[in-house]
């Protein structure tokens, strides 16, 4: 009770401090002001105007499309509620109001078990701590891209606004023709009445305004005609013609271009530097000394005309440099240090027990024989494809910054204090985003980027980050190491399962450099570094998943699937081996463990047919050489397995086929849930394979693609998606694919080799 | 200088440039077509992909000096909405980009494959789509190369494409 305790108590207080009201069922709606007022456009609600020439939809969009189809998915959510077509909803980037703040993704970051939060089945503190949270996170009104949380978010909320704006409408056209509205239809935003009359939605927006909705009832899954289908994405004309506008191709009149050179060493400053070679190079306008923004290491940066200029201008700056003043970190010892941190924690029961079942030390002590296995996973950088930057112009005290940026709103907050003026003189402009995985939900580079325009006289600036500055500066994945311990009976069966990870803990090091003004003095217990272990759905009868948090000095970030990230490889592994002890078959033993999982269960059994993995359905032989692996994992509320096949091939597994199976809740787009699967399990297996962060005295020392490999082409297996038909609310897509690829290509090469791997990457 | 891009003489101002300025930053910063993507600066990415008398070219690394006289075509030019490149409807139809970032570049590369090999194997693709994607859209790529290469075969190619068809 005691953790449950210090969440709730934590929460508690912020409730308070914003004040206890009621969370009134449509205090996110926003009044018909909300959006800004434009000629020929008329708002109903804080989400939804309607265009009053042609009936069109403008849908305020307040998540950042990173790739994830949510652009898409949202607009799909608005379209089934006011029976138009896709392509009559438009998107505008929504405001920095509250109401457009993320919710979901703040609730889903209490470390509750899935299991005491099922929906509709939530223990009373689960219930509890969701409200508070709910209630905190409302008040804040956060707008964060990230959690894998936009369409649970956005689910009630986006499709109650919709109905009610289509109720108010159908209010005004009843009230204009005298006609019940019950009696009215809808076909793609046209009103009619079997009687003769029509006309689209724009002839009542302006009546529609000062119509009371009366009562609006949702759809029901069965009258959906949009929600559940593969629509085509709404994004993708802009990015196969080159037109999509990325943060990086944003171009003002009398644009500068800046590339920002850090202090090699993490967390190190410049002493010395001569900027008089750099300042002689044809298209070299000057030099600007960042100091540290929002986590970021000390930095100089040299504007120029173009990129190529600057970056010569970069490469000239003749500097000295010193390392972090608190002493120089080497990953090496850091994963020493982990080992030893949880070796400790794991015999003398410490640690924070983020789940107890049972008593472990029992069934330790009964046992007929335990198994103690160490499991560690390296630091990773995001690699986005897009490289870090950000386009700032400061003029007459005003602000306006064009960002791919997971965070509008702290965005703003950053160049607010980068440029010394009130958050209200700060615009911010969204762009598309070439990746983000986390990494932009960081805002290092925005005051980077205004930092230099304040003192560009007017002129804007676009910084961007050579690939060599991202790589070695970023907020990387943390380093993990977890010690696994089971309690086995005589049959080989396991009766005590635990687990003690050490490893940092990520949110409130995120908090602290990002949303500084909800920093607190202590750090409560962060689910990040024990997610993917504590919330194990196999049916152990004693548990303890405790994790120690440690501060280990690297600056360290949210990475797809976050936590989930390795801590799947340390679970599915060791369950895996479980499985061999207790000579079983891998995917029977697992589902053996699943007796109060049905749901679990159920996309297990689908992996395991649709793969033809021997005793389940028509069994698909292997040809010699090759071999099946299998993974379960859930995260951020899904559920995924994941079989592959592969090969070993000069020491390195060639994939060549994937099944992944999932139950997501309610299947908004499954073509885009496939999409986002094949993506998670590419991201993951990038990991698995080659994936780690080198830190020696404070420099890391990978610097681009060619030593951070990624997978290509010709490493890329053919990947089949299948979906677990659901009536829950829709949970997470854009990370769930990524956590089980990495356990389920190591079991797989074990069957191969023999030899168990325990740590990441999977090629040394 | 001059250079020739999508079919066009364009006059680049000396003093914008130097010899040893690589295209990708001429077309974007000088030209201000964004299209062709800055990826890694190194060749080892593949976003910044164009074609340079019908060979796919990592413009990251190649010097203006390097191209007089060369026709050099980008993304902006492979099709449009209205007249789309057999391998951008294919793109569309298998539903390839995620982010988009990479996604020029990889169609520079594959408009590049295509030309050269109207029947590409699997191991064709592996060999000469060496770009990379960060979101996983390589299976979707694999299956929208063949579907326009198909497309191709059969002769549903728009007329217009000498600028990005090798001749042969």
């Amino acid at each position: 009770m005691k953790r449950r305790a210090l969440v709730l108590s934590g929460l508690g207080a912020a409730a308070l401090v914003v004040g206890w009201g009621a969370l009134p069922p449509r205090s996110r709606q926003g009044g018909a002001d909300t959006m800004p007022v434009v000629q020929g456009e008329i708002g109903l609600n804080g989400w939804i105007k309607i265009g009053v020439d042609d009936g069109g939809i403008v849908l305020a969009m307040n998540r950042s499309e990173m790739g994830q189809g949510v652009h898409t998915a949202l607009a799909m959510l608005v379209a089934e509620e006011l029976d138009v077509a896709l392509d009559k909803v438009r998107l505008v980037q929504a405001g920095p109001e509250k109401l457009y703040g993320n919710v979901a993704g703040f609730v889903a970051a209490l470390p509750f078990h899935p299991a005491d939060s099922e929906p509709g089945h939530e223990t009373r503190i689960v219930k509890t701590g969701q409200w508070l949270m709910a209630k905190v996170a409302s008040e804040f009104g956060i707008n964060m891209t990230g959690g894998s949380s936009t369409v649970a978010d956005a689910w009630d909320l986006l499709r109650l606004a919709a109905a009610t704006a289509r109720a108010q409408l159908l209010g005004a056209a009843s009230l204009e023709w005298r006609l019940p509205a019950a009696e009215l239809s809808v076909t793609n935003g046209v009103i009619s009445h079997p009687s003769g009359p029509q006309g689209h939605y724009g002839l009542f927006a302006k009546a529609a305004a000062a119509t009371p909705p009366g009562d609006v009832v949702l759809k029901t899954p069965k009258q959906w005609a949009l929600i559940g289908t593969p629509a085509k994405r709404i994004d993708l004309q802009a990015k196969v013609d080159g037109s999509a506008l990325f943060g990086i191709d944003v171009r003002l009149p009398g644009q500068l271009y800046a590339v920002v050179r850090h202090a090699p060493a993490l967390g190190g400053s410049y002493g010395a530097v001569n900027v008089e070679a750099a300042l002689k190079l044809p298209g070299v306008e000057r030099v600007v000394r960042l100091g540290t923004y929002a986590g970021s290491t000390d930095a100089l940066a040299v504007v120029g005309t173009s990129y190529w200029h600057a970056k010569q201008g970069a490469q000239a700056l003749q500097v000295e440099w010193q390392a972090p003043p608190a002493g120089v970190v080497n990953s090496v010892a850091i994963d020493q240090a982990l080992e030893r941190s949880a070796r400790a924690a794991a015999a003398s029961g410490g640690g924070f027990a983020f789940y107890r079942r049972g008593d472990v030390k029992d069934a330790a002590a009964n046992a007929a024989r335990t198994v103690e296995q160490v499991y560690r996973a390296p630091y990773l950088a995001h690699a986005t494809m897009e490289p870090i930057n950000c386009t700032a112009r400061v003029t007459d005290g005003r602000v306006e910054i064009w960002a791919p940026t997971q965070m509008p709103g702290t965005a703003r907050a950053a160049a607010a204090r980068a440029a010394g003026v009130a958050i209200e003189a700060v615009t911010v402009h969204v762009t598309y985003l070439g990746g983000g995985f986390g990494r932009r939900l960081d805002v290092d580079f925005i005051g980077q980027a205004v930092r230099i325009a304040v003192e560009t006289g007017g002129r804007p600036v676009q910084l961007i980050w050579p690939r060599e500055e991202d790589i070695a500066h970023d907020f990387y994945r943390p380093a993990g190491v977890a010690v696994m311990q089971a309690s086995l009976d005589a049959q080989g069966l396991p009766t005590g399962l635990a687990i003690t990870s050490a490893g940092d803990a990520i949110t409130p090091r995120w908090i602290e450099r990002g949303l500084p003004a909800l920093a607190g003095p202590i750090d409560t217990p962060d689910k990040t570094t024990s997610e993917g272990l504590f919330d194990l759905p196999y049916g152990i009868a004693n548990q303890r998943i405790a994790g120690v948090a440690t501060k280990s000095g690297v600056p360290i970030g949210f990475w797809r699937s976050v936590g989930h990230s390795h801590n799947a490889f340390f679970s599915e592994c060791f369950v895996d081996e479980l499985a061999s002890e207790a000579k079983q078959d891998p995917l029977a033993f697992r589902l053996a463990l699943l007796r109060e999982a049905p749901r679990h269960a159920a996309v297990l059994r689908l992996a395991a047919e649709k793969s033809g993995w021997p005793g389940f359905g028509k069994a698909q032989p292997l040809p010699a050489g090759v071999a099946r692996g299998v993974a379960l994992h859930e995260s951020f509320g899904s559920i995924v397995a994941q079989v592959v096949e592969l090969s070993m091939a000069g020491g390195k597994p060639k994939l060549r086929r994937v099944v992944c199976t999932a139950d997501v809740g309610t299947v908004v787009n499954p073509m885009i849930v496939a999409q986002q699967m094949e993506g998670g399990v590419l991201f993951g297996l990038s990991a698995a394979l080659y994936g780690r962060i080198d830190i020696e005295a404070s420099v890391v020392r990978q610097t681009n693609f060619p030593n951070y490999p990624v997978v290509r082409m010709s490493e890329s297996p053919r990947i089949e998606t299948y979906l677990v038909p659901s009536t829950r609310p829709p949970s997470g897509v854009g990370e769930p694919g990524t956590p089980p690829i990495a356990p389920a290509v190591a079991n797989a090469m074990f069957v191969l080799s023999g030899q168990r791997i325990r740590a990441l990457p999977l090629i040394a | 200088m001059e250079l020739s891009i999508n079919g066009q003489m364009r006059p680049i101002a000396d003093a914008a440039v130097d010899p040893n300025m690589p295209l990708l930053w001429v077309l974007r910063d000088v030209l201000n077509m964004t299209g062709t993507k800055f990826g890694c600066g190194v060749a080892a990415c593949g976003a910044c992909t164009v074609q340079v008398e019908g060979q796919a070219v990592r413009s990251c690394v190649t010097p203006l000096a390097a191209l007089t006289g060369k026709r050099i075509v980008t993304i902006e030019a492979l099709g449009s909405a209205e007249q789309p490149h057999p391998l951008q409807t294919a793109w569309l139809a298998h539903q390839v980009p995620q982010c988009g970032y990479c996604q020029s570049g990889m169609l520079m590369a594959a408009a590049a494959l295509l030309a050269n090999n109207p029947n590409p194997s699997d191991a064709d693709i592996d060999a000469g789509i060496t770009n990379i994607c960060r979101c996983g859209t390589y299976p979707r790529i694999r299956e929208a190369i063949k579907t326009a290469a198909a497309a191709l075969r059969a002769g549903n190619a728009p007329a217009r494409r000498p600028a990005v068809v090798r001749s042969a």
